[in-house]
């Protein structure tokens, strides 16, 4: 009855809002007695209602209806004339707030509730208007037990329902998070996390978060007196922000949570919670309770959100979530001790990737049980268990992963571009971070742009070279304001370099060889291009970039494993490499070295050989050798002479030192346990038998320590590669040798010369014969095994400059050919140790155009001319002509320079020509791999 | 049916350098108390307001903003939201009258076009150390079409006059948009503007 006639007072509303308004309207101007009379209304039935109440006014009768209620105390005796819902949220409020809610009659509310769900929205209503009064009359014992009864009610309640109760519910939270009372703030923010968690299949229209945004960010930060409350108080704004991401992330009608207005919020607020580590515990004095507090400190929950809210996170939406995180970072200069910055993003890393995964299963999930009811398989998540069905799904779910880590890894690269003129701790902060995320999204990190990633690290690098030597962040301007420290530029140089590593080592392989491709395209080689950038600086600059970029290179190179050197090194690609090592920097041409070794050595014996010496049993080095493959034995006879010629020519250099030596042990020891068959065991034979002679003869005027090294280079190398070879005698002879050295010359070998305070003598002119090694011996003890004697007899004679090179310049070659005619006759000898032969006009013209017929032809020539070549292999004949087509070729292009510039006296360049042939870099390289490709 | 306790809401934000004294203006007014020994804002700080204005209740959200650097980011978010931006500089510090130029372009930045600035030179009780003359904020606040006071949170001097004047602006800002819009848009005040049956309430 009383619910009838309630109905009919919500039918006299739009009445109510027609009629007039009555001046002065108010209860205080209604008598009791009035009142009274009207209460009978209540009794008349609802048809009849609506008649009188037209006649009456309105608006008193419904002020009375609504009113009455809300007066327990003073109209008890008129209880019975209320609305029921009304009369049953009154019951459940005790006498005495202390008492508590009455259990009995929420009970009887619940019922009510449920059974007639259409009076949900009034009594929520009712319920916040009670809460609301309560609240400003500062009773709080009352505000607790409405805020109860509504929790209940929420719980209680169907989905379809709560949408009707939920504004009044929304209002009574914002109302206790006004209040500037903490224990109010925590009441209403946890009955909003407990209507946050359910989940509401209706969409919701008129639904703001806007203010519970705002104020939940606002508790995050609070700086209450009291420490624990303050603590409190964050973290039920933590806990808030996580409600309302729950509540509206999948809700599609919501005013997007992942807008920047309230990520901007969010984020840092979370991030604000997670810095503060220290603090939380500090003040916990025993373990026990420290572990207590740990449970419930605001960072642990503040950490626990982001990974939720990351987790959610869709691939639009990534984007939104991160640039704050970086603002944040930024604003509280919290890259430059990178702990927190690196915890940061190791917390972002994983959760985008382990949620997106969880997310992705849920939906294949659902989609696999509508279609059918096959096997399922039970996946556990930190979250709970997901029924996903059949492994396939899963398989599916965690392949789309790593698409999503490498949008961070864009937008941290981003930044780090942004943070171009930050000081360079800043920077250095940044790219460790970057390296951190780059090895946790692993193969996802670096996405499609492979080369873009690397062209931004390299970019800065740059950069840091830049401001490094001018010592200003902009070259133009002179006057910086910020003073660059050097060492600082040189730690982030190193940053940079470290994380190229990082990343190129989640690349597959062939992607990791274009990657060097392109990192080896970017060092800076002599060629036309440097009389662009001349001057002391220039150089300088140079030098940096060149070392800076090969040690790019060689820590992508570490990481590198390749099964096929062929397709590993391009041919272009080992050029740029090798006409690097020529380089007069000792510092440049180690890098060189070190890179090869690391190409080269794939079964990790490098460490073997760190240290040279004249061991007697190699069976201690426990060396892991395979069998050099096929494509391997195709490398060394495409590239075999390429790299014994630059073995050679670093020997020669004067200005090596320890570190030198060793490397190019491990070179010479690499080469012959992973690449090496007979043929290329022989050549290296000769190989370091030639260097022998450069230290015997010496006449590069190497110093003693120069010769010395080279001395006991050979021995070391030797000494190994006879216990290689197995052969008895050549095992003895390279022993006796070194015996000998032992007794009449220690200072020839490795363990007195590569010492702290080598001891050298400078009578190296008057050694006895039976210190070296001889060829005519070696190429006897081993052509007894089968080894090619022919070949090991023939001494080693490098080409002085690539054939590849002459090669690619053939076409340019051709067409100046008739021009240079002169030039080249008038070319003197400049091979010193050939023979003098005669080489013809026609002879050069061909190696020029077809090397290969050349070769066969000189090759004949040679048989018929000169005894001593009668059974000399390709290579070398291919040697000797190579050097002078050469020579002649860089002749050929200086003059095909100075036809094109305007020409200068043709004798000065001539002379220029013969001074730096090395000068000839070719642009082709470049061309081949222009910077398009980045893109 | 509203259950509403008041007929406007509006939002407020303070900005300006650090050390102004924005805690210090709304701590005495709402709370009417000057706190001596004010630490530093960190992020944001909300207090409420309810004052009334000819009869009708006007809620006052009051974010206070720290004015450190490092919290410039969260600040900025709460920009977009505010119907007003009291910008305090101190009159005893020049810096912070300088640094006036850039909080207009913060503001110009990430606050909604509408929104109504004051400027206030806050600590003119400290007169004997003023830097910064009012002529010269007057000019200033004139050129940038702002409405200027002077205020002590100390002395309590202008500070009820600052947020219940601020009120009536906005008051008068919000009824002339529902007019302009012709549709009861709660969009400055988002209380439901005029109604009937707030008087249900007996508070």
């Amino acid at each position: 009855m009383y619910g009838g006639i309630a109905m009919s007072g919500q039918d006299l509303i739009p009445a109510v809002k027609m009629g007039t308004p009555l001046p002065g309207a108010s209860l205080e101007g209604i008598v009791p007695g009035q009142e009274l009379a009207l209460l009978t209304l209540n009794l008349i039935k609802p048809d009849r209602l609506r008649t009188l109440a037209f006649a009456l006014d309105l608006r008193i009768l419904f002020l009375l209806t609504g009113s009455v209620s809300s007066l327990p105390g003073v109209c008890g005796c008129c209880g019975a004339l209320r609305p029921r819902y009304k009369r049953l949220v009154d019951n459940i409020f005790p006498e005495d707030p202390e008492d508590g809610l009455v259990k009995t009659n929420m009970e009887k509310l619940t019922f009510y509730a449920l059974s007639a769900p259409e009076k949900l929205d009034r009594i929520g209503a009712y319920l916040s208007e009670r809460l609301i009064r309560d609240v400003s009359r500062h009773r709080y014992g009352y505000v607790c037990i409405a805020m109860e009864a509504l929790d209940q009610l929420l719980m209680a309640c169907h989905c379809q329902s709560i949408n009707l109760f939920v504004e009044s519910f929304l209002k009574m939270v914002a109302k206790l998070l006004e209040s500037e009372k903490p224990n109010l703030q925590i009441l209403g923010t946890n009955s909003f996390v407990k209507f946050a968690n359910i989940e509401e299949d209706t969409p919701s229209y008129h639904r703001s978060y806007d203010f519970f945004v705002s104020r939940f960010s606002e508790m995050c930060h609070s700086s209450h007196d009291d420490l624990d409350i303050r603590t409190k108080i964050r973290m039920s704004g933590i806990k808030g922000l996580q409600g309302v991401v729950r509540k509206t992330v999948n809700d599609e009608l919501q005013a997007n949570i992942w807008d920047p207005q309230h990520m901007d919020k969010i984020v840092p607020s979370l991030l604000f919670n997670l810095q503060h580590v220290e603090e939380a515990e500090s003040r916990s004095p025993s373990p026990l309770q420290a572990t207590e507090k740990e449970k419930e400190s605001p960072t642990e929950l503040a950490e626990r959100c982001l990974r939720e809210l990351l987790g959610r996170a869709a691939y639009g939406n990534i984007k939104n979530a991160i640039k704050p995180v970086l603002i944040h970072l930024d604003n509280h200069s919290l890259w430059e001790p990178k702990i927190f910055a690196t915890c940061c993003f190791r917390i972002i890393m994983y959760s985008i990737q382990s949620c997106l995964g969880k997310s992705r299963a849920d939906s294949w999930c659902s989609q696999a049980r509508v279609q059918d009811s096959s096997p399922v398989a039970l996946w556990v998540t930190e979250r709970g268990c997901h029924l996903v069905h059949a492994a396939p799904v899963l398989m599916l779910a965690f392949s789309f992963q790593p698409q999503h880590s490498h949008l961070v890894i864009q937008q941290l690269l981003g930044h780090l571009d942004a943070n171009s003129k930050s000081a360079a701790t800043v920077r250095a902060g940044i790219v460790e971070v970057l390296s951190e995320a780059a090895v946790i999204a692993a193969s996802g990190s670096v996405g499609p742009t492979v080369l873009e990633v690397f062209n931004t690290l390299l970019r800065q690098l740059r950069l840091s070279i830049d401001y490094a030597l001018t010592g200003s962040y902009d070259c133009a301007a002179g006057v910086s304001t910020k003073i660059i420290k050097e060492h600082e530029e040189r730690m982030f140089q190193e940053a940079v370099i470290k994380t190229i590593g990082s990343f190129a080592s989640t690349l597959p392989t062939y992607q990791q060889s274009e990657v060097m491709v392109f990192i080896m395209n970017k060092v800076p080689l002599p060629s036309l291009q440097q009389s662009i950038e001349a001057g002391k600086a220039g150089e300088n600059r140079n030098r940096l970039t060149q070392i800076m970029l090969l040690k790019s290179l060689l820590q992508v190179s570490v990481g590198f494993q390749c099964s096929n050197m062929l397709t590993a090194l391009p041919s272009a690609f080992l050029d740029r490499l090798l006409s690097a090592a020529l380089m007069e920097d000792a510092e440049i041409r180690l890098f060189v070295l070190e890179i090869l070794i690391s190409f080269i050595d794939r079964h990790g014996n490098r460490q073997k050989f760190s240290t040279i010496s004249t061991i007697s049993d190699i069976s201690v080095l426990k060396l892991k050798v395979d069998k050099c493959s096929r494509q391997d034995t195709v490398f060394m006879k495409k590239h075999g002479q390429q790299l014994y010629r630059h073995i050679y020519l670093i020997c020669k250099e004067e200005s090596n030192v320890q570190a030198h030596y060793e490397a190019l042990y491990s070179m010479l020891m690499l080469i012959s346990i992973e690449l090496a068959n007979e043929e290329v065991v022989v050549d290296l034979i000769r190989l370091v038998l030639a260097v022998q002679e450069i230290a015997q003869i010496n006449e590069d005027n190497l110093t003693a320590y120069n010769r010395c090294a080279l001395f006991a280079l050979g021995a070391a190398y030797l000494n190994l590669i006879s216990q290689l070879t197995t052969v008895p005698t050549f095992c003895q002879h390279i022993h006796e040798v070194i015996q000998m050295r032992q007794k009449e010359a220690p200072y020839l070998l490795p363990e007195d010369v590569f010492v702290e305070r080598p001891r050298l003598s400078k009578s190296l002119d008057r050694l006895g014969p039976e210190v070296f090694f001889w060829q005519s011996k070696i190429s006897e003890v081993l052509g007894g095994s089968g080894y090619n004697s022919d070949r090991l007899s023939t001494p080693y004679i490098p080409q002085l400059t690539d054939e590849d090179r002459l090669s690619k310049r053939k076409s340019i070659g051709e067409t100046i050919s008739l021009q240079v005619e002169v030039e080249s006759r008038n070319s003197p000898e400049r091979e010193q140790r050939a023979p003098a032969e005669e080489i013809t006009y026609e002879t050069l013209k061909k190696a020029i155009v077809d090397s290969v017929a050349v070769e066969e032809q000189e090759r004949e020539r040679r048989r018929q001319v000169v005894e001593k070549f009668q059974k000399a292999p390709f290579e070398e004949i291919a040697a000797h002509c190579g050097a002078r087509a050469t020579l002649l070729q860089s002749k050929l292009n200086q003059i095909f320079e100075i036809t094109i510039r305007p020409p200068p006296s043709p004798s000065g360049t001539i002379t220029a020509a013969y001074g730096q042939p090395q000068n000839h870099s070719i642009p082709v390289y470049e061309m081949k791999f222009p910077d398009l490709c980045v893109y | 049916m509203s259950m509403e306790d008041y007929d406007f809401l509006f939002k407020i934000v303070l900005i300006g350098n650090a050390g102004v004294g924005k805690t210090c203006l709304v701590r005495r007014f709402t709370q009417g108390l000057f706190p001596p020994g004010q630490g530093a804002t960190i992020g944001v700080d909300f207090m409420i307001k309810t004052v009334e204005i000819n009869g009708e209740k006007v809620k006052l959200q009051i974010w206070d903003t720290a004015g450190q650097e490092r919290f410039r980011s969260i600040t900025q978010s709460y920009y977009r939201s505010a119907n007003a931006l009291i910008l305090t500089y101190d009159i005893t510090c020049e810096e912070s009258f300088r640094c006036l130029p850039e909080w207009l372009r913060e503001i110009e930045q990430y606050a909604s076009n509408k929104v109504i600035t004051v400027l206030v030179g806050n600590k003119i009780d400290l007169a004997d150390k003023r830097e910064v003359s009012q002529q010269r904020a007057a000019e200033f606040s004139e050129a940038q079409d702002m409405y200027y006071l002077e205020t002590s949170a100390k002395e309590s001097d202008n500070v009820e006059k600052l947020f219940l004047d601020l009120a009536c602006r906005l008051i008068r800002e919000a009824r002339q948009n529902t007019l302009v819009n012709n549709v009861s848009s709660p969009l400055p005040g988002e209380g439901k503007s005029i109604s009937y049956l707030t008087c249900c309430n007996f508070n």
